[in-house]
């Protein structure tokens, strides 16, 4: 089965194509890595594959599906309904004066009690006797408004990172993003937050749920430091981390969402040969725990070391995929990296 | 008046008052475009223009000159609110904002606010000046009278439709006055090095162009602009107050994020919006619902729009 | 491990002190009443602390909620419209009916740039003052509407005389937001929030749906907004004009939030406390204390204290956030060894 499959990618920002129909498939506890010189498009690849970007062409599909809010009954029906109360409201706001007036003043004398039922039944006759421009017209022009509005913020936020997160693909930064001013603990725990369901309320009146679940989760972060090997700075701020140190962080915060999928961007930029060891032994314990693995990497070593297969991007257009065996013995990526002796 | 009269009449007000926000709302877009600062207090310094030029007006006595002398005052007060509104405005950067300039933007702009409370309360001081032009400063809170030194005879002779002087002057002023500013923006050195700095300020700082200069630069133009806008407005108008940098300024900055924010042509094309919807408004509609009438608007284009009419999306470095 | 109280229970134990302290002073030193404005503006800026404070979202319209949440309760209660639900329900309503507000300016501006959301609820904030005073039918327009029911305690109905009462009974609100605010800030929401001021993208991109976290946020600090609206309302007896919650009122809640310690509830609590005092303590005693001898008044605009209330609003601004950008009592942050 596979975990993620990309047919056909293309990214393009105004004249510059980035990435240039580039199709992958990746399988259940594969690692696999990206690869190709500076600018080759590997780190667009990821942000569209993510969602950050809305690729210009090209599906992308996690275990299979599309990952996307559809036009599903309960995204019409959302529809209709702003359009609904925004048509009414604005019925109500456009003549809000003539209907107090006519239900509320007309009714009320002061200190006496109020005959509701009369109030409503003027209520019905002040709607009724609206004219058109101020009845139908304003409710239609609303509701077009408000459906159109609904639409469009559907229409953006039909593929956002988020959810593509929650259906099980975390990933890390090329440019660490942690949460500088949080402790590790609460950087693990926010990558573990959509999996936590006690809501609004039972966090303002500290309901059992809330005990319970904050419980088990810091448990579970405390185990996932452990994994990394950062438990004990467990309460430090993430900002005073060494940077070997915060790629670890990273990976860890990604994996607190229990992904089936991770996307590694340059994990093991800046690092010295001591610290690449660890993270290849790292990636291949964090593989081993049942998480396919997909990296992008310059460093050879590592990526030869642990990568089952390898994709090889050039001028955003894939030039080569294969094993890593493969991948050594093919000239033109030899020569993407290398360049031809010619050119020295 | 004929009805086509009354339409044109309002849209010739419209576009005069759209032209003179237009010229406040270039220097926010101006200045958040180099710095991505919404400058509070941009709508202040604009106020204070306006009060310098009613001051020298004041002390020259320029209502008792005869027309051709009264036109140059009214150069005089353009250069010197200019000049004066576009120190303040540098000035303010230099002392509030460049220290800022690795904090956080929410600290930028608290700073900015900070700024405009200072200068509305240098207003409310200033009104209290004993002059006569400022009432001998008795209620200094209260509104001035800005003289009427503009003749105001109509151009077009008997036709019902009027067009003054003082149309003419806001015209005058302020389509030059952007032509200028694109020139300068597109072909001058220092509008390459404010191009550079606003797209990215590090890369432009290791190429040798003095950032802070350039950005310091951008705030005296953009000040200068205001200060020009705030004696259009004045003379346009004839009554100002130590309040009305706070609606000016929401009118242009409303401008700027309408036609989108950090592009020249959207600032204007949003002011000449803003002025017609207003002049349409208080019209045809009811004027006390002017303002939530261009607030409604102003939700409605970022909805559908949100880099505004003009502007572009920009992408955010992953 | 010892208890040992942490600033805010310090800062809430000595505000409860304060009124017999005040039996102790002469007459014209009595500062309880003008502690009871601390404590309104307080509730006000704490929940101006959820949306900018914590979720980094700049709020310049906060004004506008304690508006909606005044005329709420005051059309819910006086005796001039046929509801008079009473003090409890009415002030018990304002919550969601502020959240509602919020939520409905939210749903369409939250997906914004900071820096517009910033002005559209600027704009809000003005839009607001301007509907309550068109809609002069059902608002009374600049009149304002009064008079609106205290409590009442046992049959008996509180008047404006029982000074002490309204004292505790804003006290106790503001404790009981205080509570609130704690336990929404150290739960997966306040983690939530923080983690999307510092990096929104980061945030989304681990699967916090952001759009709802931040309509929380607004939302929350409107509901608070609003209760603020509500029972200061009812302590004055009228909703006042719409005027009385412009701008400057936001800005005085902003203040209050930049100066204290911007994301910390102490710092806001002692922010409150400063710039109210300098408000409504310091600035009103020392315009009584020139009017008494005799200067002030009209005659000389720099004579008025009153009239440098916006130079040192902004002065307070300029400088906390050059001196002080943490704020004078800043939040706890996981500090390390840095």
């Amino acid at each position: 089965m596979s975990v993620l499959s990309a047919q056909n990618m293309t990214m393009r920002f105004g004249g510059l194509v980035a990435v240039q129909d580039v199709s992958l498939t990746v399988h259940a506890g594969e690692i696999f890595a990206v690869i190709g010189p500076n600018g080759a498009g590997k780190t667009t690849l990821f942000n569209a594959i993510t969602g950050i970007y809305e690729p210009t062409a090209g599906v992308v599909r996690f275990s299979d599906k599309v990952v996307c809010v559809g036009c599903t009954p309960q995204t019409i029906v959302r529809m209709v309904a702003t359009a609904i109360v925004a048509g009414v409201s604005s019925v109500v706001a456009l003549n809000s004066q003539q209907l107090w007036s006519a239900t509320i003043d007309a009714n009320y004398q002061y200190l006496q009690p109020f005959p509701w039922w009369e109030a409503v039944g003027d209520f019905g006759r002040a709607i009724t006797n609206l004219s058109l421009a101020s009845g139908i017209v304003t409710a239609l022009v609303g509701g077009l408004v408000g459906g159109a509005a609904s639409l469009v913020l559907w229409w953006r936020s039909r593929r956002t990172p988020d959810l593509i997160a929650r259906s099980g693909v975390a990933r890390t930064f090329q440019n660490i993003r942690l949460f500088n001013e949080l402790s590790l603990v609460q950087n693990v725990l926010v990558g573990m937050d959509h999996r936590m369901s006690a809501g609004f309320f039972s966090a303002l009146l500290r309901l059992p749920t809330f005990f319970t679940e904050r419980e088990r989760f810091h448990a579970e972060a405390l185990a996932l430091l452990e994994f990394v090997g950062l438990a004990d700075r467990a309460h430090f701020a993430a900002g005073s981390l060494p940077y070997g140190f915060r790629r670890r962080l990273e990976v860890a915060r990604a994996l607190a969402g229990k992904p089936k999928l991770i996307l590694l961007d340059e994990p093991a930029a800046g690092m010295n040969p001591a610290e690449v060891v660890d993270l290849m032994a790292l990636i291949r314990r964090v593989r081993d725990a049942g998480t396919t693995v997909v990296l992008i990497e310059h460093h050879m070593r590592l990526v030869m070391g642990v990568s089952d297969r390898i994709l090889v991007l050039q001028y955003g257009k894939q030039i080569a995929e294969g094993t890593p065996a493969e991948i050594r013995g093919n000239p033109s990526c030899v020569e993407a990296y290398l360049g031809t002796e010619n050119h020295g | 008046m004929q009805d086509y009269e009354v339409f044109v009449q309002q849209l010739i007000t419209g576009l005069s008052n759209g032209m003179i926000i237009a010229l406040i709302a270039l220097g926010y877009t101006m200045v958040y475009g180099i710095i991505e600062l919404i400058n509070f207090a941009h709508g202040d310094v604009f106020m204070l223009g306006a009060f310098l030029a009613l001051t020298l007006l004041g002390a020259f006595g320029m209502e008792a000159w005869s027309p051709a002398w009264k036109f140059a005052g009214v150069i005089m007060m353009l250069g010197g609110s200019a000049l004066f509104c576009g120190g303040l405005n540098w000035t303010l950067d230099r002392v509030a904002y460049r220290s800022l300039r690795k904090a956080s933007k929410l600290s930028l702009l608290v700073s900015a606010i900070g700024c405009s409370f200072i200068c509305t309360n240098l207003g409310l001081f200033w009104g209290g000046l004993p002059m006569g032009v400022f009432a001998g400063g008795v209620s200094a809170a209260a509104p001035k009278d800005f003289p009427q030194i503009t003749p105001q005879t109509n151009l077009l002779g008997e036709s019902a439709i009027r067009i003054t002087q003082a149309d003419v002057m806001v015209f005058f002023v302020t389509i030059p006055l952007m032509i200028g500013l694109v020139l300068l923006v597109n072909r001058s050195r220092l509008g390459r090095a404010m191009r550079a700095v606003a797209q990215d300020s590090t890369a432009a700082e290791l190429m040798g162009i003095p950032v802070d200069r350039v950005i310091g630069m951008t705030f005296f133009i953009g000040g200068a602009l205001g200060g020009f806008a705030s004696v259009v407005y004045s003379l346009y108008n004839n009554t100002i107050g130590f309040q009305m940098g706070y609606r000016a300024g929401m009118d242009a900055f409303t401008a700027a994020v309408l036609g989108g924010i950090g592009s020249l042509p959207g600032a204007v094309l949003g002011g000449l919006t803003i002025g017609c919807v207003r002049a349409m408004s208080d019209q045809y509609l009811e004027s006390r619902w002017t303002n939530t009438i261009v607030f409604g608007i102003l939700v409605l284009i970022l909805i559908f729009r949100p880099s505004g009419l003009l502007g572009s999306t920009r992408r955010e470095k992953v | 491990m010892r208890w040992r109280p942490g600033p805010i229970t310090l800062i809430l134990a000595s505000a409860a002190l304060v009124p017999l302290v005040d039996l102790a002073l002469p007459e014209s030193l009595r500062i309880s009443e003008a502690v009871r404005g601390v404590f309104l503006y307080a509730i006000l800026a704490l929940g101006l602390n959820v949306v900018t404070g914590y979720a980094g979202l700049l709020n310049l319209g906060i004004a506008a909620f304690m508006a909606i949440g005044a005329y709420a309760f005051a059309i819910l209660t006086c005796e001039i419209y046929p509801f008079q639900i009473g003090f409890w329900p009415a002030l018990m309503l304002t919550i969601p009916i502020g959240a509602l507000a919020g939520f409905l300016l939210g749903a369409p501006t939250l997906r914004l740039r900071g820096d517009y959301l910033a002005i559209v609820t600027l704009g809000f904030g003005e839009i607001v003052q301007d509907v309550l005073k068109n809609l002069d039918t059902i608002t009374k327009g600049t009149q304002g509407i009064n008079p609106l029911p205290g409590p009442s305690f046992g049959g008996e109905q509180w008047t404006s005389s029982n000074e002490l009462g309204w004292y505790y009974l804003l006290f106790a609100l503001l404790v009981i937001v205080v509570m609130a605010v704690r336990n929404l800030e150290r739960s997966r929401l306040g983690r939530a929030w923080f983690s999307i001021r510092q990096d929104e993208l980061a945030s989304r991109s681990m699967g916090i749906r952001v759009e709802r976290v931040k309509m929380l946020a607004f939302s929350t600090a409107a509901a608070i907004a609003a209760l603020a609206g509500g029972i200061s309302a009812s302590v004055l007896s009228s909703t006042g004009e719409p005027s009385n919650y412009d701008f400057q009122v936001s800005m005085l809640a902003l203040c209050i939030i930049i100066v204290g310690g911007i994301g910390g509830i102490a710092g806001v609590l002692l922010g409150a406390l400063v710039m109210i005092g300098l408000n409504s303590i310091v600035l009103v005693k020392a315009t009584a204390a020139l009017a008494a001898m005799g200067i002030g008044g009209q005659g000389n605009v720099l004579l008025s204290p009153n009239n440098w209330k916006y130079l040192i609003f902004g002065l307070a601004l300029v400088l906390a956030v050059r001196l002080k950008p943490d704020g004078l009592l800043p939040p706890r942050i996981e500090r390390s060894i840095r």
